[in-house]
């Protein structure tokens, strides 16, 4: 398997792939790859997806409450954040 | 931005943004001021260093200190970090290029802009040095206009006049007694350092769309400190400095409790960059400042100037301004 790719930058090369998505699905989707690790947690993934927001590479389109009553955020990349996966994403992540 | 959802969703998701609007500004002012005890601390740690000669005094013990404490930062954030399980992160942040982004905000922000202003303060002294240093913030709206393309609010370079303006009132003058040619030579060499912090900040806030701050700034201490240990050290006789420094428990004490106050001051510093952007994270850092006027004052028994008063205020109000929104800020009672 190819070296992973620091957490935050992996998060933006997920949601690159989807239409769509929330916190719950990309820990789904990346647990293979960091689900042994401490830092796989809701809080911290959660805490990135703000923190990629805030910096404009990543948009938050859609809301809504799961069954629980929890807010559900749906993120989807930004024109900056494909920009940005285009220019700096190693070569043998390109087409992943 | 248009968001679709329910209202009570869209009620919770408006209260989480302004949660964490208000925690990213809440750590930039906590950066400021663990950076203002790190100042003091490392004052403290400074004076008891064992006479070198002047020479030593002038260079070689200001750079140890620089390096001592961004290593020593380093190795706190070090620690943190592998306790929190984020030591790989650190690993495969360097193997892609905003990793190797944050390697060279550090060398800007490390061996230029943290010797400079270690050198300016011991040319110049603090008062002057410190405030000339606080312009960095205005140095990094510069920059991020022409390298970010962000755009500069009128209100923004308004409150960089006013801290211009405050800097000059507190540097213009030299204090009777110290004026000598080094003291303008610290005025320059402080003046790097709000060039380098400047450029560090907009470098950093690029790379840390794709890296942890958390995992930044550590690289950031780790490359200073290293940076500034093998290429400048030796050519100032910092190596000397350093080893007289590790044998005396007291005073390397000292300074390890600065370089922990640098690691946390760095770590919300970054922090607050990458949740609130360049402009606003630095102007909040920047009134580290006030903070370290008032615990000289208070700890250390330093003098309190009418200039130094007035010219502190005319800063931290500057730097407020390019943070803030005052007519914002007043009406919703929270952060702009």
């Amino acid at each position: 398997m190819a070296a992973l790719l620091p957490l935050r930058f992996r998060m933006l090369h997920y949601i690159s792939t989807v239409d769509k998505t929330n916190v719950v699905e990309i820990m789904k989707a990346l647990k293979p790859e960091y689900g042994t690790e401490k830092q796989f947690t809701k809080e911290v993934f959660a805490e990135h997806l703000l923190d990629m927001k805030a910096n404009f590479v990543i948009d938050d389109d859609e809301v809504m409450l799961d069954d629980k009553g929890e807010l559900v955020i749906y993120y989807t990349i930004s024109e900056e954040g494909k920009r940005l996966l285009k220019k700096y994403l190693p070569k043998h992540w390109q087409n992943k | 931005m248009k968001l679709s959802g329910n209202q009570t969703a869209l009620a919770m998701k408006g209260k989480l943004d302004a949660q964490f609007d208000r925690k990213g500004v809440l750590i930039g002012l906590f950066s400021g001021g663990t950076w203002g005890i790190n100042n003091v601390v490392l004052g403290i740690a400074l004076t008891l260093v064992p006479a070198l000669g002047d020479n030593a005094a002038l260079y070689a013990i200001p750079l140890a200190a620089a390096c001592m404490n961004d290593t020593l930062a380093g190795l706190w954030l070090l620690i943190y970090n592998g306790w929190a399980g984020r030591f790989q992160e650190i690993i495969r942040s360097l193997k892609t290029v905003p990793g190797l982004m944050v390697c060279v905000a550090a060398l800007l922000g490390g061996p230029i802009a943290n010797s400079g202003y270690l050198l300016g303060i011991s040319m110049a002294g603090p008062a002057y040095a410190l405030t000339i240093t606080a312009l960095y913030p205005v140095v990094g709206a510069i920059l991020s206009r022409i390298f970010l393309k962000q755009h500069i609010l009128p209100r923004v370079w308004a409150g960089m006049l006013l801290s211009v303006i405050g800097a000059i009132i507190i540097s213009y003058v030299p204090p009777e007694g110290t004026t000598s040619e080094n003291f303008y030579l610290g005025l320059m060499f402080a003046s790097l350092a709000a060039l380098g912090w400047g450029a560090e900040a907009v470098l950093a806030v690029f790379g840390m769309s794709m890296i942890d701050p958390k995992i930044a700034i550590n690289i950031r201490e780790l490359t200073s400190g290293l940076c500034i240990a093998i290429f400048i050290l030796p050519f100032v006789g910092g190596w000397a400095v350093i080893s007289q420094i590790v044998v005396l428990p007291e005073t390397f004490g000292i300074f390890a409790v600065a370089g922990l106050a640098a690691g946390v001051s760095y770590l919300a510093w970054y922090t607050a960059n990458s949740k609130c952007g360049v402009a606003k994270g630095m102007a909040l850092n920047g009134t580290y400042v006030m903070w370290g006027v008032i615990l000289s004052v208070v700890f250390m028994s330093a003098e309190l100037t009418q200039n130094l008063v007035i010219g502190s205020m005319l800063v931290l109000i500057g730097a407020t301004l390019v943070a803030i929104n005052p007519k914002e800020f007043f009406q919703k009672g929270g952060v702009a």
